[in-house]
């Protein structure tokens, strides 16, 4: 298991074992050099992984952060396509709604399970 | 007391001026979230306030390492947060080389012709678009900060010399109000 510590800009990413979690906030001084080495990796272990699970739990993220979301999000899709069961947790504060829309916009443009749950709000 | 009378008439909370770095973004921000989530008005609009600052500010910052605009103070911008009746305002300053003025008001006034479909649709297009090696955005900016506004954007260029305008943007984040 590999490990990016979060910093106040960007979130904790944990990946390895067929797996990829995103937490905290995201909006790093270079968002396509941060998640770089995430797609990196990605990109070789979705050639043969059968199953893969990404749970994202980020509370804000910025328009470039997104779009590095987006396109993780295609590498699942096209994984699940060659046969990759591919699977999508989003977690939120029940109380950021902004959170919850900005899941339903992705869900919408994606075709793999997408699922979407509130969480109590505080440290978790 | 003439400088807070000043302040607190225009209802300034926050204002920087001066080059923006990415520790010093990070750090108004946080102060920004935290004076926010003390005053009523809901978490929606403390992110949405949070997420207009953060697009602002790293906007200016990218375009001006990007067009390398140095020299006589001109990387230096300004960032104001101020709160007036039932919205917040983010406002930003800065420099930008006069060919580029033609480009920028074109994008201002196709988002300002938009309503709320058509944002959605301008910010999923732009998400999908391919994004070129050297950008250090996505192009997305301006189109969130409209998604977050209930009002048009409002900016200005006043021409400064032959070769530099400055930009102005103001963008109203309505104040919620759930608890």
């Amino acid at each position: 298991m590999k490990i990016i510590e979060a910093t106040s800009s960007s979130p904790r990413i944990e990946y390895g074992e067929a797996g990829l979690s995103i937490k905290g906030e995201s909006y790093p001084e270079n968002s396509f050099v941060f998640y770089a080495p995430v797609f990196e990796w990605l990109a070789a272990e979705l050639k043969s992984a059968p199953r893969f699970r990404l749970i994202l739990d980020v509370s804000y993220m910025n328009s470039s952060s997104t779009k590095c979301v987006l396109d993780i999000l295609d590498l699942l899709s096209e994984a699940a396509m060659r046969g990759c069961d591919a699977r999508v947790t989003w977690l939120y504060e029940a109380e950021n709604e902004r959170s919850l829309d900005l899941a339903e916009e992705f869900k919408e443009d994606i075709d793999i399970p997408f699922e979407i749950i509130p969480v109590e709000a505080g440290p978790r | 007391m003439a400088l807070r009378e000043n302040f607190s008439g225009e209802g300034i909370l926050i204002c920087f001026n001066g080059p923006f770095t990415h520790s010093i973004i990070e750090e108004i921000g946080n102060a920004v979230k935290r004076y926010l989530e003390g005053e009523t008005g809901g978490r929606g609009s403390v992110m949405d306030v949070f997420a207009v600052y953060i697009e602002q500010t790293q906007n200016v910052r990218n375009y001006i390492a990007r067009q390398k605009i140095q020299g006589n103070g001109r990387n230096s911008a300004i960032v104001v947060i101020s709160s007036k009746d039932s919205a917040y305002i983010v406002s930003s300053g800065n420099v930008i080389r006069k060919e580029d003025v033609g480009e920028l008001a074109a994008h201002l006034e196709e988002i300002n012709g938009q309503d709320k479909d058509g944002l959605k649709r301008m910010y999923k297009e732009t998400l999908r678009r391919e994004r070129k090696s050297e950008d250090l955005g996505a192009g997305l900016g301006l189109i969130d900060m409209a998604r977050r506004s209930q009002s048009k954007l409002e900016y200005s260029f006043k021409e400064m010399d032959d070769s530099y305008s400055f930009f102005t943007l103001e963008v109203a984040v309505a104040r919620g109000t759930e608890p």
